[in-house]
């Protein structure tokens, strides 16, 4: 892989996150500084309600925070209207998450084309793109069926290919091992490394797998809303 | 962006921009068919759902269609009986006879007037008459009497005069001192067909009027006061009566087509070019009764509002319930890069195309409905008034109105009932709704 210039893909200064639970303020982030480079391959941990899937929606703008800030490429997340926060989420990020969320109506072909159709790509290059990545997922044989129609391990790949097909330079994964037996786990973590490894996409997922911890090139430990360790491998 | 370009766009105002913006979302979205497939989709996929958001619309369209259908052709009806059998679509006098009539204000060229008329594209038939008040007697009973010399030939050709006619014959073509009298004034009278009744009355000339003619026939006109006091004479027995040498009172015009009568009077009104006669068109003729049929229509209005509130009210349950069902899956499409405005179009899509489809079955049940009672009618036990004319069956009326206005009201309630559930789709915070079940 060609050694290419790393930048500051996400940078967050002091975001907290405070939620109303019935009256009752629960702080899921307490003040949270990081900077993620784009090539990093960084796995989010900690134990359940330390704020991970809350850190990842924040930093996708999926979510806002209480206070602080989100530079994401280099944009304030905050300062982004609710059309642009879409185009941006649509050309930068990649979602994998844990219940897999594809559009039940769709089948996989339409869930992968989905964002590129949204994004305008030309439809020889879509469909290109899409025949692509549903071979590299092993998706092939199952391209006309709908999302129910698919074993769980399936809809992840879906999810995968979804996430990746438009290439955006950061896929967040939240959990994306959970709903998997080991076996399909650790075979759609290599496909992703590798991914990582050939294109320089930046992967950050939020897991409480020991696999993917084991494959991360970054461990952030996250203990009660705040960033408790940062391990570089 | 170049300086002078950057110069030109930070001066554009504000509401271009946004329009220009907003084209550009549109014809993206027209681009997106994908976004038309989702809206497609889920119609199908929430079948129960779809089903109750139909029904309610095709009851709403069907009941208003219905509601028009019924009224339109009770309206028809009730002008039909008061211009067509009786006062004509257009009437012409001498100036000022509509406001105070007088047996000394005619006209006296009626024949060549007519013929000017009836040379107006539109006019179908024509027919003048001689009006006159005076005391009727069969034997030794007398009541009072309008007389109405028709011409009966024209007569039955502009009102079908002959259709009145419920005993006897109808009067001779030419003046044979004969008459016909409505059924309540045989009755009032005691009189039966070859009857003699003898009109007294005060004629043009200042004479007295005084003359006997043969009942030959009885009429019924479908009004009873009418009825009550109306002696048909020939019109050449009247103008003999009446001393009126050969004038007429009134010139009564029928139309090919009702709904162009105010064009066609105006035409009349430009060929005849003559200030002395007066042109007048059957809202204007029969005012209080217009009126009385424009002030039942306000309450269709009513009807139809109830209607809308019906739609309304059954769209807005099933598509908002619709929405909160799917609330994660909106907060997925926001996720990957969905836009708001987008998401506004898919709900508001799913609506529009199941009430285009509702309009369709309720266009359908709805012309046949109507069919159907256009020809069997709607019977009512107790009668029903409209327009001071009494129906025992309202037959419906299968036209354009009945399928237009509550298409449009169904599409509009709908549509604009489908804004709030679709702006909430639109404004959902995707983390909040993924987590939602």
């Amino acid at each position: 892989m060609e050694q290419t210039q790393k930048t500051d893909v996400i940078v967050t200064e002091s975001v907290m996150k405070v939620y109303d639970a019935d009256g009752i303020p629960v702080n899921a982030l307490n003040g949270v500084d990081l900077t993620i480079q784009s090539g990093e391959f960084t796995a989010i941990v900690g134990p359940s309600g330390s704020g991970k899937t809350t850190f990842l929606n924040i930093i996708s703008g999926l979510d806002a925070p209480t206070e602080g800030k989100v530079w994401l490429s280099g944009k304030v997340l905050s300062e982004m209207g609710g059309n642009e926060l879409s185009d941006f989420r649509r050309d930068n990020i990649g979602f994998i998450f844990q219940a897999y969320n594809l559009i039940p109506v769709l089948t996989v072909e339409e869930n992968v084309e989905y964002i590129m159709l949204l994004a305008g790509v030309p439809k020889t290059e879509r469909h290109d793109r899409v025949v692509a990545m549903l071979e590299t997922v092993g998706l092939k044989d199952v391209e006309d069926r709908l999302p129910t129609q698919l074993s769980g391990g399936q809809q992840q790949r879906v999810a995968i290919a979804r996430a990746m097909v438009s290439e955006p330079a950061i896929i967040l994964a939240d959990e994306p091992t959970a709903n998997l037996d080991s076996k399909t786990g650790a075979d759609l973590l290599e496909m992703m490394r590798h991914l990582n490894d050939e294109t320089g996409m930046t992967f950050i997922f939020s897991t409480h797998d020991p696999m993917v911890m084991e494959s991360a090139k970054r461990l952030i430990t996250l203990r009660d809303g705040k960033v408790d360790t940062d391990e570089t491998k | 962006m170049s300086f002078q370009s950057k110069y030109y766009t930070e001066r554009i105002p504000s509401f271009l921009l946004f329009v220009s913006k907003n084209l550009k979302t549109v014809q993206t979205i027209v681009g997106y068919t994908m976004i038309l497939k989702i809206a497609f989709r889920n119609i199908f996929r929430q079948k129960r759902r779809t089903i109750l958001t139909a029904l309610a619309m095709i009851v709403g369209f069907t009941l208003s269609s219905m509601v028009i259908g019924l009224s339109d052709g009770a309206y028809s009806n009730v002008i039909k009986m008061f211009t067509g059998n009786r006062i004509g679509h257009i009437q012409v006098h001498r100036a000022g006879y509509h406001d105070k009539p007088s047996i000394y204000k005619t006209i006296s060229n009626y024949e060549f007037i007519g013929e000017e008329i009836q040379s107006n594209i539109g006019v179908e038939a024509w027919t003048p008459r001689v009006y006159a008040g005076g005391l009727g007697s069969v034997g030794e009973k007398s009541t009072a009497v309008r007389v109405i010399g028709v011409d009966v030939v024209r007569e039955t050709e502009a009102t079908h005069f002959d259709k009145k006619l419920v005993q006897g014959n109808s009067l001779a073509e030419t003046a044979s001192r004969e008459a016909v009298i409505g059924q309540g004034l045989a009755k009032t009278l005691a009189a039966t067909l070859g009857s003699k009744i003898v009109i007294f009355s005060q004629a043009a000339d200042g004479s007295i009027a005084n003359d006997e003619y043969t009942i030959v026939g009885m009429a019924e006109s479908g009004d009873d006061i009418t009825d009550r006091v109306t002696c048909y004479l020939h019109i050449e027995d009247a103008q003999e009566l009446f001393v009126l040498g050969g004038r007429a009172h009134e010139i009564v015009v029928i139309v090919s087509n009702i709904n162009k009568v105010g064009k066609t009077t105006e035409a009349i009104k430009e060929s005849l070019n003559d200030s002395s006669l007066e042109v007048l068109p059957w809202q204007v003729v029969a005012k209080s009764f217009y009126d009385a049929m424009q002030a039942d229509k306000q309450g269709d209005a009513v009807a139809r509002f109830i209607i809308i509130l019906i739609v309304a009210i059954g769209v807005l349950n099933t598509v908002l319930m619709s929405v909160l069902e799917r609330t994660r899956e909106y907060g997925v499409l926001k996720a990957v890069g969905t836009k708001p405005i987008q998401i506004f179009w898919l709900v508001l899509c799913e609506v529009v195309i199941i009430t285009i489809g509702s309009i369709g079955i309720g266009a359908l049940l709805g012309v046949l409905i109507n069919y159907v009672l256009s020809i069997h009618g709607l019977t009512y036990a107790e009668g029903l008034t409209l327009g001071g004319v009494e129906f025992g069956t309202m037959y419906a009326e299968v036209n354009a109105r009945s399928l237009m206005i509550p298409g449009i009201t169904v599409l509009l309630s709908a549509t604009l009932v489908g804004l709030f559930p679709a702006i909430k789709a639109a404004r959902i915070m995707p983390a909040k709704a993924m987590r939602t079940h």
